[in-house]
């Protein structure tokens, strides 16, 4: 059986608070001044003033650094143990918010806890990454393109798709099939596969649209609407396709150098909805205009560089793995983001990782780089 | 035992010959291969990375690439020069069923600058601090001395601030024409209107856009040009509306309630003549939203279409209806009250005692949990729910506000014998005080679905007929006799004929397990007059206590229900209802002319 190696070198690991030592620096530095980023634009949009989001974001960034650290002193092994039972409790819950969770927004997301909304979708994102990862490190490299060892993690990516599918949150679940499909690819399931899939997806789409309008259509209206939209805002400038007009407005008015910090007329003047949510990128790009862009989405593949760095350095199936995935969610999570602010991609709710106001998105990504972490410091040396 | 094969077997053999461990042969060999296995899987999954990375790669040229076209596209928006399409204004006026305003536009001006044409851009800066005291002069100077051609200083001006602008006379400064949304009644009906703000700006003029409540709802009607300005009619009456405000606001504090929501409506129509909701707003000044704690607790929240509430005993008039309407009992069917209940784990008791058996009428006139869960039973769940259901106590309202899709009833996850017991004297089912007035009106107006509206019209469509005339008539009876014998009784306004049950339901616990047993939602479900009823009113108290008494007293009867009288006492006359005088017969009256 293809063993871990890990547990023969463990010797070698560091020990204690040494760890702290061996975490990689690159990336922290790199997560706080991405999340550096957002403060300033929080604080921007909130006309110059800490209240009401910069704060709570400060806060939150904190719980979730703390927990990243304290969950990379955790031995990498253990969270693969653990990885089986994480993915139960995401999908339980995942269920649970199906039948008891609160609505907000059009969508039943969360679950009140009374001191926190929990989000299950957001966890499963991470949970989903370690469980395949875990999967691939247990299964013997031989079998790893065979039909049933394929259908697997198939069922394991469409169960806790299709329960947010029913939430409906369109942009989890896409982040999570491609997630998902992204770590089976790392793992080396047979290319056959993937063609036949992609050639899947296109017949979907085309069926998606062919069966609009008809009583069996696939997607609710809004989603063919967001759509159309994307396909042409200027149809519809006031209410879907506002988003994107105004994105558009503000990035145009930003220009080379931009307006200034706390000088984004747009935003400030409440011209755009969800402006210290999933569009926030579009204050960033009128106030800091293009420099300011390029400089955040740099930071962003800088992340994304040193994590397939890590990855490639780690020895261990399962450590390799799960930095690999989580590298690819970070990824999809500001791709799609930026795509969809500047009408690259529809409009699916996708927040801007660590700039973005909103708890459970943050924190769970942080701990996702904790996991990301433990690989690095306790990789087989 | 099954051994597994010793590999590799060319060195084993010989070592063995030779009496050396072999055991490192084959642990090493073993290794070995686990690391081939390992490289191999790696080489493969590096092969896999370049091709991801090279996605990723594509993904950041793209998205790079997008952002310096746009950013070099030249700004289209705001721009001094920008011609721009023409912005559609003359929003139409808001008014209530009389036609008196409730909300309109008027004239104003954005104020703006082009720092390029400015002549003295110092004395300016420093005018426009002294005029605006929030502005910063050292910020003003160093934007009009700085690189931007063009900024916005304010978004509304009076006319006085505009003269003081004028006189400063520096021709950078510059007016840009617009409206405004002016709610001429401050807070009064805040809710129902919602509020507007601005859309797309431009220098000639800006775009006003409706963000919540029926400026949101009709959003497409108010701006539509085809229309020439005629005003959008609500049902609502202005001064009904302001009385029903200052008692439901009165009465909040006189009962210490955290809120309050009342609605009163035309019992054959559906049409809402008032609805509030407390605290409120100014719509001229709209607060932001909550970003912490719970959204019911802002006063954006309208707590009589958004809020929904297991509203307690008010509910009992609708067994007893179905059960009257199916043949089931008539008003003097005696019906077993010895409590407690025992169903289950579940024990339904009574506030006080009460005798063994009593009358129907007497189960609502008492309000008895154990006589209406018994009648519950006779129905059964299904047709329970069913009844509920053409009631409209199952669905959203369907008034016409952007946010009464949000006021959706709660029901329970699995409609069971105890869920038709308890929803019997309503518990286990949540719905809004404006389902509770629509359903009242339909025992109001002879049994006629309502379904509520915000829209005055001269004709309404008339609704299915979910009772018969001849049950409504019986149900009305008790309602009134609630009123003159039962736990209603100081809702008798005199000349008014009140009819009207009382519910003051345990507050159930946020975080679920269980109720509150200090903390009630009280309400008062009435109408009048009850012979034939024209109005249905609710009143509805958040965690109210009336504190003059030797104990704080929750219940309805003592918070809810005097509000409720009070509201009559003010608004009857308003709605030019003339009090009905009980001459007393004709004892000792001699006509003259005989």
């Amino acid at each position: 059986m293809a063993v871990s190696y890990l547990e023969q070198n463990v010797r070698r690991v560091p020990q204690g608070l040494k760890k702290i030592l061996y975490l990689n620096w690159a990336v922290i530095l790199l997560l706080t001044a991405i999340a550096c980023f957002g403060f300033l634009m929080l604080y921007s949009v909130a006309g110059g003033s800490a209240e009401p989001w910069m704060d709570a974001q400060i806060e939150r960034f904190a719980v979730g650094m703390v927990a990243m650290v304290v969950i990379a002193m955790v031995p990498i092994w253990f969270w693969r143990n653990m990885a089986a039972l994480g993915y139960i409790v995401s999908l339980l819950l995942l269920v649970a918010v199906e039948l008891f969770g609160s609505v907000g927004m059009g969508a039943q997301r969360w679950i009140d806890l009374g001191f926190m909304r929990l989000q299950p979708s957001e966890l499963m994102k991470i949970g989903l990454v370690m469980f395949l990862a875990a999967y691939y490190d247990w299964l013997p490299l031989r079998r790893v393109s065979h039909p049933v060892w394929v259908a697997l993690p198939l069922a394991f990516i469409a169960a806790p798709t299709l329960l947010t599918l029913a939430q409906p949150d369109l942009g989890t679940a896409l982040l999570l099939v491609i997630g998902g499909t992204a770590i089976m690819f790392f793992a080396g399931v047979h290319w056959a596969y993937f063609a036949t899939a992609i050639a899947a997806g296109v017949g979907t789409v085309y069926a998606v649209f062919a069966s609009r309008g008809t009583p069996w259509q696939l997607l609710k209206d809004y989603q063919y609407r967001r759509i159309d939209t994307f396909l042409d805002p200027a149809s519809d400038p006031m209410n879907t396709g506002y988003h994107i007009t105004q994105a558009k407005i503000a990035l145009g008015s930003g220009g080379l150098t931009g307006r200034g910090f706390m000088q984004g007329t747009q935003s400030r003047l409440n011209f755009l909805p969800e402006k210290h949510t999933d569009f926030i990128f579009t204050t960033l790009a009128e106030e800091f205009g293009f420099v300011g862009a390029i400089t955040l989405l740099t930071l962003y593949a800088l992340v994304i560089f040193f994590c397939v760095a890590s990855a490639l350095q780690n020895r261990d199936r399962f450590a390799s793995l799960v930095t690999l995935g989580i590298a690819t969610t970070f990824f999809l999570f500001f791709a799609v983001n930026m795509s969809m602010v500047m009408g690259l991609a529809p409009v699916v709710g996708v927040p801007l990782p660590l700039v973005s106001y909103g708890g459970s998105a943050m924190v769970v990504l942080l701990l996702a780089f904790g996991v990301m972490q433990s690989a690095h410091v306790h990789r087989p040396r | 035992m099954i051994r597994r094969p010793l590999r590799p077997l060319a060195r084993i053999l010989p070592a063995r010959m030779r009496g050396e461990n072999t055991a490192a042969i084959e642990r090493e060999n073993l290794r070995q291969r686990h690391e081939q296995m390992r490289d191999k899987a790696r080489l493969r999954a590096e092969g896999r990375l370049l091709v991801l990375g090279l996605l990723f790669f594509c993904a950041f040229v793209t998205i790079g690439g997008r952002m310096a076209t746009m950013a070099s596209s030249p700004a289209e928006e705001p721009q001094a020069a920008a011609a721009g399409s023409p912005i559609i204004s003359q929003r139409a006026d808001i008014t209530d069923r009389e036609g008196r305003l409730l909300a309109t536009n008027i004239d104003t001006y954005a104020l703006y600058a082009q720092p390029p044409q400015m002549i003295d851009p110092e004395h300016s800066a420093r005018e426009l601090a002294r005029i605006f005291p929030e502005l910063d002069e050292e910020e003003l100077l160093a934007d009009f001395t700085g690189p931007r051609r063009f900024l916005w200083i304010r978004r509304t001006l009076s006319p006085e601030q505009r003269q003081a602008v004028f006189d400063i006379g520096d021709p950078g400064l510059l007016f840009g024409p617009r409206e405004m949304r002016l709610y001429p009644n401050g807070p009064i009906a805040a809710h129902i209107l919602g509020g507007a703000s601005y859309g797309r700006e431009g220098v000639s003029s800006a775009e006003v856009i409706g963000v919540a409540g029926v400026e949101r709802q009709f959003d497409q009607y108010l701006r539509d040009p085809a229309n020439e300005g005629a005003p959008l009619e609500l049902s609502l009456d202005l001064s009904v509306q302001a009385a029903l405000e200052d008692v439901l606001s009165n009465g909040m504090d006189f009962m210490n309630a955290r809120g309050a929501a009342g609605i009163l409506m035309d019992a054959h129509s559906g049409e809402i003549v008032a609805m509030a909701s407390l605290p409120d707003f100014d719509p001229n000044n709209r607060p932001r939203p909550l970003t912490q704690g719970h959204p019911g607790d802002s006063p954006l929240f309208n707590r009589s279409v958004q809020g929904v509430y297991e509203l307690g005993s008010v509910f009992k008039i609708f067994a007893v209806a179905q059960a009257l309407e199916l043949g089931l009992v008539n008003p003097q069917t005696m019906i077993e009250t010895q409590g407690p209940l025992t169903w289950g784990r579940f024990r339904i008791r009574d506030m006080h005692h009460m005798p063994p058996e009593m009358t129907v009428s007497d189960v609502i006139v008492e309000s008895s949990n154990v006589g209406t869960s018994r009648i519950a039973m006779m129905l059964g769940g299904e047709r329970q729910r069913q009844f509920l259901d053409q009631l409209g106590l199952l669905e959203p309202t369907g008034v016409e506000m952007i946010e009464a899709p949000t006021g959706r009833p709660l029901l329970p996850a699995n409609w069971s014998e105890i869920s038709t017991m308890t929803i019997s004297y309503g518990h286990g089912l949540s719905v809004s005080p404006l389902h509770l007035a629509a359903a009242y009106a339909t025992i109001a107006n002879g049994g006629r679905r309502v379904t509520p509206t915000l829209q005055h019209s001269a004709t309404h469509p008339e609704g299915t007929r979910v009772m018969s005339e001849e049950t409504a008539a019986q149900a009305r009876s008790m309602l009134r006799q609630v009123v003159t014998q039962g736990t209603a009784s100081l809702a008798e306004v005199e000349g008014y004929e009140v009819g009207g049950k009382t519910g003051s339901a345990d507050k159930p616990k946020e975080n679920g397990g269980g109720y509150y047993n200090d903390r009630t939602i009280g309400t008062f479900a009435g109408m009048f007059p009850a012979s034939d009823p024209r109005y249905v009113i609710v009143i509805t108290l958040d965690e109210p206590v009336e504190t003059t008494g030797s104990q704080p007293r929750r219940t309805a009867g003592w918070t809810a229900v005097p509000v409720a009288a009070e509201v009559i006492r003010r608004t009857a006359p308003l709605l030019g209802m003339r009090p009905l005088v009980d001459d007393g017969g004709d004892a000792g009256v001699v006509l003259a002319s005989q």
